[in-house]
C-alpha cells in the first residue's frame, strides 16, 4: 500500500509541477473520499485527484471563533441564517481568552455619563486617523451591546445596588476630557474574554450553528470580484472544503507574530489578512502597532504596569534608574508610548543589558519580598518560568512588545469589506464582511485605548450579522460556483507540504520576526526602515528556498506553521513599507525624523488664514497597501478619513486638534 | 458600603487562605491584574457546554501528531509557551494512559487561565485532572535548572532526517 502510494505522489507531483491541475482523473491512485458536514456536503472532483475536497453550502461563512466570529455566527444564526464557523482552534482557545480588562460602555452606572465623552475619547485616542462615524457607530452601541451579553447570560461583575460595576481606565474621562476620570470599563472579575467566548459559544450551538474546528482557512473563493466562500484544509484527515456562501464574515485576530517579540499568542498570525491580500484586495494602516513597554524579553509575555506602580523601576547596564531623564515626574510611571521610546533610546545609544545588549532591566529586588508575594504574585511565576528570574533576587529582562495591531481589512461601520478609488471613492466588496482585530473599521485608528479592543469585537459582528439581515434572507440560492475554484490555494499547500529547499521554516520565521524587530519597532527613521525594508524584501524572496520535513497530512503542524509563515509575511511587508512611507508621527506610528504630525492644517496654530493642504500633502489619511504575492512587491495608496459622524445634530463631530493629556 | 466591602473581602480573604498558605494578606490571587470583583461563573453554569469526548480509533501515533499541533496553538501566550515546552521534553515518551491523561488535561478546561494557575500552583489542581501528568507539569513549570524559556521551541527537533 505504501508504495502504491509513494509512486502516485510522483506521478502526481509530475502533473502538479507540469502544470496547473487540471487534469482530472489521470492519477492512478484510488481516492478515498469522505463526507462532513450536516447539508449537502458534495465530494467535488474538480480541483484535484490528490486531495479529497468536499464541498458545503451556507447562507453565511465565518472565518475564526473568537470574540467577533463568534458575536457574528450567533447573530446570523439567531437571525435565521444557516452558519458555519470555520475556525483553526476550538472557539474558547481563540486569543480573546487573553484578555482580562474588560468592555467599556457608557451605561452611567458609577458616575453620570453619555456615550458621546467615549465618542470623544475615542476620536483622540485615535489621534484623528479613526472614522468618526464607526467611532459613532461602536460608542453609541456599546451600552445595548454590554445589555445584550447580559441578557445572553455573561454574569458581569455587579456593584452594591446590582448595577454593572464599572472601573477606570487608561484614556477614558468625562464632559469631553474635562470631568476627570471616567469608569467605564465592564467586567466579568478578571475574565471577561473568556466569559465572552463561553456565553457566545454556548448560546450560538442552540442555533444550530455548525462549527468546523481546526479547519485551517487558506483562502477566499473570490470570482469577478465578489466572495463566493472560503477553502480550507481539515486537519484532522487532510481533507480540502470549500464552503461556498454570499456571505463570508473573516474576524481571524491580529498578527503580532510578525515580530520577535509580542504578547499574542503563536495563533496570531494574521491569516485573514494574508487571505484579502492574495485575493488583490488593500489592508488598512498596517504600520499602526501598539506597543506595549514591559514585555519579558524573548517570551513576550505581559509584564503589567502595575508593577511600576507598585515601586518597580526600569534601569539599563549602567544600572541607572533612566526614566528619571525621560519623565522627571512621571519616571517609571510615564505614558506608555514614553515608556516605550525612553526604552528604544537607551538601547539605541549602547546601554542595552544582557550578552546582545538589547533589552532593558525591570528592578523589583529592592522591593520588601512580602509585598511582591501579595501585591504581584503573578509576576514571580511567570518571571521564573519565563525568564529563569527570581525576582527577589534579579531583575527582568523587559523590551517594548508588540501588543495589538490597529490596522487590518478596511470596512465601513457595518462591516462591509471596501476599496477604494479616488475617481470612484469607496466600494463595498460583495459577499465579505470583516471584524474585530482583523477589520478596520477604523475605530481605533492610530493608537487604541484600553477596553474598546473587547467592545469593537462585540459591536462589529453584531453589526456583521445585522448587515447581512438586512441585505439577504436565509436559503438564497448560491450563484454558480468555477468547478475548479480553490485549486491554486490546493497546490500551494501540495508545494509547501514537500519542499525540500535549504531553508527551514524556522530560520525565515526568525529572520522575519529579527527584521521587523530591528527596523520597524518603537522608534522608526527613514534609513532604519529602508534598510528594513530592503532586507523585508530578501526574506520573502527566501520563501521560495523554504524546507519542509513533515511530509504527512493528518495533524501537520510543520505544514501549518508553513502556511501561517506565508501569511505572517504578506502582514510584514505591508507594514514596513506602509511606516517607511508614513512621514510624521502619529499614535503608535513615532518618527525620529518626522516627530510631529501632519495635517491639513496645522492645528498648533490658530487656523483662521490657513490654507487646507491637499490630500497629497498631508498625512491624516488611511494607508492602503497591497501586495503581488509572486514578487513581495508592495504597493501602496491612500484613502481619506472620515471626519462626519453618523447625525452631526445627535452628536457632533470632533475637529482635529493636538493630542495633550 | 465600605464596611460591607471590607467585610466581603475578610471573608474571601479566609477562603483564600487555605490554598495559599503563604499568603497572609487579604488579597484575591488573581488580584495583580487589577481588581478583580466577585465572579458568580453564572455562564458556565447556565450555559453548559457540550462535554469533552475522547476521541475513538485514534492510532498512539496520530494522537501524539494532533497533541502537538494542540500544544502549540493555546489561547494566551504563556501557555504557548509553557506546554510546546513541555510537549518536546515529554509528548514522544508518553506511554497510552499518559496521552490519554494530557489529552484531557489540555482539552477539557473551558479557560485555558485556569491551566496555567494549576500548573504555576496558583490555583489548586480539580480531582479529575489530578494525576502522573498534572505532577509531571507542575515539575517542569517550577523550572528548577532556572533555563531562559523564551519561546516555544522550532519544529526541527522531530525532523527525524536532519540528526
Amino acid at each position: 500500500m505504501a508504495v502504491v502510494c509513494t509512486a502516485s505522489r510522483v506521478l502526481t507531483k509530475k502533473i502538479l509541477s507540469a502544470k496547473a491541475l487540471l487534469a482530472v482523473s489521470q492519477s492512478s491512485r484510488k481516492l478515498h473520499f469522505s463526507i462532513y458536514g450536516k447539508n449537502e456536503a458534495k465530494v467535488s472532483d474538480g480541483i484535484s485527484t490528490q486531495y479529497p475536497v468536499v464541498d458545503h453550502e451556507f447562507d453565511a461563512v465565518v472565518v475564526g471563533a473568537g470574540g467577533a466570529g463568534l458575536r457574528a455566527a450567533f447573530g446570523l444564526s439567531e437571525a435565521g441564517f444557516n452558519t458555519a464557523c470555520v475556525t483553526k482552534l476550538f472557539p474558547t482557545r481563540s486569543h480573546t481568552v487573553a484578555a482580562q480588562g474588560g468592555i467599556n460602555a457608557a451605561l452611567g452606572n458609577m458616575e453620570g455619563d453619555d456615550w458621546r465623552w467615549h465618542f470623544y475619547d475615542t476620536v483622540k485616542g485615535s489621534d484623528w486617523l479613526g472614522d468618526q462615524d464607526a467611532i459613532h457607530y461602536m460608542t453609541e452601541q456599546a451600552p445595548h451591546a454590554v445589555v445584550e451579553l447580559e441578557n445572553f447570560g455573561m454574569p458581569f461583575s455587579r456593584t452594591e445596588d446590582g448595577k454593572i460595576y464599572q472601573r477606570a481606565f487608561g484614556g477614558q474621562s468625562l464632559k469631553f476630557g474635562k470631568g476627570g476620570q471616567a469608569h467605564r470599563c465592564c467586567c466579568v472579575a478578571d475574565r471577561t474574554g473568556h466569559s465572552l467566548l463561553h456565553t457566545l459559544y454556548g448560546r450560538s450551538l442552540r442555533y444550530d450553528t455548525s462549527y468546523f474546528v481546526e479547519y485551517f482557512a487558506l483562502d477566499l473563493l473570490m470570482e469577478e470580484g465578489e466572495c463566493k466562500g472560503v477553502i480550507a484544509l481539515c486537519m484532522e484527515d487532510g481533507s480540502i472544503h470549500r464552503f461556498r456562501s454570499k456571505n463570508t464574515v473573516i474576524a481571524t485576530g491580529g498578527y503580532g507574530r510578525t515580530y520577535f517579540s509580542c504578547t499574542s499568542a503563536h495563533t496570531s498570525t494574521g491569516d485573514g489578512n494574508a487571505m484579502v491580500t492574495r485575493a488583490g484586495l488593500p489592508c488598512q494602516d498596517l504600520e499602526f502597532v501598539q506597543f506595549h513597554p514591559t514585555g519579558i524579553y524573548g517570551a513576550g509575555c505581559l509584564i503589567t504596569e502595575g508593577c511600576r506602580g507598585e515601586g518597580g523601576i526600569l534601569i539599563n547596564s549602567e544600572g541607572e534608574r533612566f526614566m528619571e531623564r525621560y519623565a522627571p515626574n512621571a519616571k517609571d510611571l510615564a505614558s506608555r508610548d514614553v515608556v516605550s521610546r525612553s526604552i528604544t533610546i537607551e538601547i539605541r545609544e549602547g546601554r542595552g543589558c544582557g550578552p546582545e545588549k538589547d533589552h532593558a532591566y525591570l528592578q523589583l529586588h529592592h522591593l520588601p519580598p512580602q509585598q511582591l508575594a501579595t501585591r504581584l504574585p503573578g509576576i514571580s511565576e511567570t518571571a521564573m518560568v519565563f525568564a529563569g528570574v527570581d525576582v527577589t533576587k534579579e531583575p527582568i529582562p523587559v523590551l517594548p512588545t508588540v501588543h495589538y495591531n490597529m490596522g487590518g481589512i478596511p470596512t465601513n461601520y457595518k462591516g462591509q469589506v471596501l476599496t477604494y478609488t479616488p475617481e470612484e471613492g469607496d466600494k463595498v466588496v460583495p459577499g465579505l464582511f470583516a471584524c474585530g482585530e482583523a477589520a478596520c473599521a477604523s475605530v481605533h485608528g492610530a493608537n487604541r485605548l484600553g477596553a474598546n479592543s473587547l467592545l469593537d469585537l462585540v459591536v462589529f459582528g453584531r453589526a456583521c450579522a445585522h448587515t447581512i439581515a438586512d441585505i439577504c434572507n436565509p436559503g438564497e440560492k448560491l450563484s454558480p460556483l468555477k468547478p475548479n475554484a480553490g485549486e491554486e490555494s490546493v497546490a500551494n499547500l501540495d508545494k509547501l507540504r514537500f519542499a525540500d529547499g535549504s531553508m527551514r521554516t524556522s530560520e525565515i520565521r526568525l529572520n522575519m520576526q529579527k527584521t521587523m524587530q530591528n527596523h520597524a519597532a518603537v522608534f522608526r527613521t527613514g534609513k532604519v526602515l529602508k534598510e528594513g525594508c530592503d532586507k523585508m524584501d530578501a526574506v520573502y524572496q527566501t520563501l521560495d528556498d523554504i524546507k519542509t520535513f513533515d511530509r504527512g497530512i493528518v495533524w501537520n503542524t510543520d505544514l501549518v506553521e508553513t502556511l501561517e509563515l506565508q501569511n505572517l509575511m504578506l502582514n510584514a511587508v505591508q507594514t514596513i513599507n506602509s511606516a517607511e512611507q508614513r512621514q510624521e508621527s502619529r499614535g503608535a506610528h513615532s518618527r525620529e525624523d518626522f516627530k510631529d504630525r501632519m495635517d491639513e492644517l496645522d492645528y498648533a496654530k490658530p487656523l483662521a488664514g490657513q490654507v487646507r493642504k491637499p490630500i497629497e500633502e498631508h498625512w491624516r489619511k488611511h494607508t492602503m497597501s497591497t501586495v503581488d504575492p509572486k514578487t513581495g512587491k508592495v504597493t501602496l495608496k491612500y484613502r481619506p478619513v472620515i471626519d462626519n459622524s453618523l447625525d452631526a445634530e445627535d452628536c457632533a463631530a470632533i475637529p482635529p486638534a493636538i493630542r495633550s493629556y | 458600603m465600605l464596611s460591607v466591602l471590607v467585610a466581603k473581602r475578610l471573608v474571601s480573604g479566609v477562603c483564600q487562605e487555605s490554598l495559599r498558605p503563604a499568603v497572609v494578606e487579604l488579597v484575591t490571587t488573581r488580584g495583580y491584574k487589577g481588581e478583580a470583583p466577585d465572579d458568580s461563573r453564572g455562564d458556565i453554569i447556565e450555559i453548559p457546554l457540550p462535554p469533552w469526548a475522547e476521541k475513538d480509533g485514534e492510532t498512539m501515533d496520530i494522537k501524539r501528531r494532533r497533541l502537538l499541533f494542540q500544544s502549540r496553538k493555546r489561547g494566551m501566550l504563556e501557555n504557548c509557551i509553557l506546554l510546546s515546552l513541555f510537549a518536546k521534553q515529554y509528548l514522544n515518551t508518553m506511554n497510552e494512559p499518559q496521552l490519554r491523561q494530557y489529552d484531557r488535561l489540555i482539552n477539557e478546561p473551558s479557560n485555558d487561565w485556569d491551566i496555567y494557575y494549576w500548573a504555576t500552583e496558583a490555583q489548586p489542581v480539580p480531582d479529575v485532572y489530578a494525576g502522573e501528568i498534572m505532577d509531571l507539569l507542575k515539575e517542569f513549570t517550577k523550572n528548577k535548572d532556572q533555563e531562559q524559556r523564551l519561546d516555544a521551541p522550532n519544529l526541527e527537533y522531530l525532523d527525524k532526517g536532519s540528526q
